[in-house]
C-alpha cells in the first residue's frame, strides 16, 4: 500500500496509561484528504466491548494515529487485528478508486 | 432523462457480490464470489470476512466494467446493514463509506430481507404476493400490509436452510455449490420415507429439533443398512416444505391473498417451488419463484432496493452507515410501495 500511505509505525507498550495494556501506531497517508477519508470511514464502527477495549484516533497532517486500550493483552490482540484488517481494506479502496485512477 | 442508477453491495453471509442496477429493475451487472467450505464444515463470521476482504474490490472493478459505468453515472451507493454477520457486513460497509466519500455519492442502508422480496418482485412481476423468504439463515412468511413488510410467520430457532447445511455435514456432502442443492439431487434418487419430526406451530415453524434427531440417528441409520444417504435426504425434503408450504396457506388464508412469492436461497430448490405452486393452483393463485442468479444473496437486490429508497427520498448519512446482526424485516419503513399503492388509489378514483 505504498502509493497512500506510505509508512506505519507501530510502537506498543504495556505501560500503563489508563488500562494496562496499550498499542499506539500511525499511517501516514501524505495527504489530509485520504487520512481523513479513513479516519471517516472506521470512526462509524465503535468497539464492540468498550468496557474491555478503547480506540481513539486523530488525523494530523496526513497521519492517522490510532490509539488502543484495553485491560487484557487478548482483548487488545483482537481488537487490533481486526482493525487493521478494515484499515488495510479502507487503503486499498482508496488507492483503487481514489483520484486519478484509472477504472 | 437519465436513468438512475445504484451501486449494491451485499456481504451479509459466505457470498460477497456488487450489482449495478437502473430504477426500472434492469441489472447492468451483478458479479458475485461464493465462499466454499469443505464438506462437513460451515463457513464462520472471520474466515468469511477475509474472503470478503479478498474478492470485493476485484468485484467492484468486474461489475463496473461489465455495466459499462463510470462511477460519475452512480446515483447512490446501496449496502446490507443487516441481518447477518458482524464480520462479513463490515467488509462491504467499510468499502462503500470510502466510495462514498471518494466519489461524493449518497449512501443508502439496506435491509438484506427486504431486498430480497424487492428483488423478487421485480424479476417475476409478482404484485402483492404473500412471500416466503428461505435462506441459511432466514426463514419467515412476509406479506405487505399498511407501509411495512408484517411477518406473519417465522422460524423459533434455526432457519430452515441452516438445517439443511447442517444436514449435509452429517453426511459430508459437499457445499459446491451450495449443500442445499446437492441434498436437491440426491433426493431425488431418495425411495423410502423416514419419518421425521414434523414441527409446525401456530404459525411458526422450528426446524432445530429435526436437526438434532437426524445428527443423533443418522448414522446408525445407515450403518444398519435401514436407509441410503438419498432416503435421508429425501424424507428431509419431504418434512421440511410441507411445514413451509402449510404457514405459507395460512398467511395467504389470513391476508385474503392468492399469490405467492418465494425468495432466498432454499428458494432455487425445485421440489419446494413444486410443493408450493401445488397449493397455490387448489387456491386458484399463482407461484412466482425464481432461480439462483436472483435468490441466491446478490449486489443487485441490494442495489435495487436502496434506489427505490433513494428515488423516495430515503439517503442513510455516513456517521450512521453502521451494519448490525439483528435487523428486523418490519423494522423497515417499505415508502416506495405506499406511494405506488396511494397513486393507483388515485387512479382507481378518476375512473
Amino acid at each position: 500500500m505504498d502509493a497512500s500511505a506510505s509508512a506505519i509505525s507501530i510502537d506498543c507498550k504495556t505501560l500503563p496509561s489508563h488500562w494496562d495494556f496499550s498499542c499506539d501506531f500511525e499511517v501516514d497517508y501524505e495527504s489530509e484528504e485520504n487520512a481523513q477519508i479513513v479516519y471517516s470511514a472506521l470512526a462509524v464502527d465503535k468497539e464492540l466491548q468498550p468496557d474491555k477495549v478503547k480506540r481513539q484516533m486523530t488525523v494530523s497532517n496526513g497521519k492517522l494515529s490510532v490509539h488502543f486500550e484495553a485491560v487484557e493483552a487478548r482483548f487488545l490482540r483482537a481488537s487490533f487485528s481486526a482493525f487493521v484488517d478494515v484499515l488495510t481494506l479502507a487503503t486499498k479502496t482508496i488507492e483503487e478508486f481514489g483520484q486519478g485512477t484509472e477504472l | 432523462m437519465k436513468k438512475m442508477i445504484a451501486l449494491g453491495f451485499e456481504g451479509s453471509a459466505n457470498k460477497i457480490g456488487v450489482g449495478v442496477v437502473t430504477l426500472d429493475g434492469s441489472i447492468l451487472s451483478n458479479p458475485r464470489h461464493t465462499y466454499v467450505t469443505p464438506p462437513g464444515q460451515g463457513f464462520l463470521p472471520r474466515e468469511t470476512a477475509q474472503h470478503h476482504l479478498q474478492h470485493i474490490l476485484p468485484l467492484i472493478k468486474s461489475a463496473l466494467k461489465t455495466a459499462q459505468i463510470t462511477p460519475n453515472d452512480i446515483d447512490c451507493l446501496c449496502y446490507t446493514k443487516g441481518p447477518g454477520m458482524g464480520a462479513p457486513l463490515q467488509v462491504a460497509t467499510v468499502v462503500v463509506r470510502v466510495l462514498s466519500q471518494l466519489w461524493k455519492k449518497p449512501i443508502v442502508a439496506v435491509n438484506h430481507c427486504v431486498a430480497h422480496i424487492e428483488m423478487g418482485r421485480v424479476v417475476t412481476g409478482a404484485d402483492d404476493p404473500v412471500v416466503l423468504y428461505v435462506s441459511g439463515g432466514n426463514t419467515q412468511v412476509i406479506a405487505y400490509s399498511e407501509g411495512r413488510y408484517r411477518i406473519f410467520g417465522e422460524t423459533i430457532d434455526i432457519a430452515v436452510g441452516n438445517c439443511l447445511d447442517r444436514f449435509a455435514r452429517v453426511l459430508t456432502l459437499s457445499n459446491d455449490p451450495n449443500p442445499g442443492y446437492n441434498i436437491e439431487q440426491l433426493a431425488k434418487k431418495g425411495e423410502k420415507f423416514i419419518d421425521l419430526p414434523y414441527v409446525v406451530k401456530g404459525m411458526d415453524v422450528s426446524f432445530s429439533g429435526i436437526l438434532s434427531y437426524l445428527e443423533a440417528t443418522a448414522e446408525e441409520k445407515l450403518k444398519n443398512n435401514e436407509c441410503t444417504p438419498a432416503d435421508l435426504c429425501y424424507s428431509l425434503q419431504e418434512t421440511v416444505f410441507p411445514m413451509l408450504v402449510e404457514i405459507t396457506e395460512r398467511a395467504m388464508a389470513h391476508c385474503d391473498k392468492k399469490d405467492v412469492l418465494i425468495v432466498g436461497g432454499v428458494g432455487c430448490n425445485e421440489r419446494l417451488q413444486e410443493m408450493m405452486r401445488i397449493m397455490c393452483s387448489e387456491r386458484g393463485g399463482r407461484l412466482f419463484a425464481t432461480d439462483d442468479r436472483y435468490c441466491i444473496d446478490n449486489g443487485a437486490m441490494i442495489a435495487y432496493t436502496g434506489l427505490l429508497a433513494y428515488a423516495n427520498g430515503m439517503s442513510t448519512l455516513l456517521e450512521e452507515s453502521t451494519f448490525t446482526q439483528r435487523f428486523r424485516t418490519d423494522e423497515v419503513l417499505a415508502i416506495w410501495r405506499e406511494k405506488i399503492e396511494s397513486s393507483n388509489g388515485l387512479m382507481e378514483k378518476s375512473v
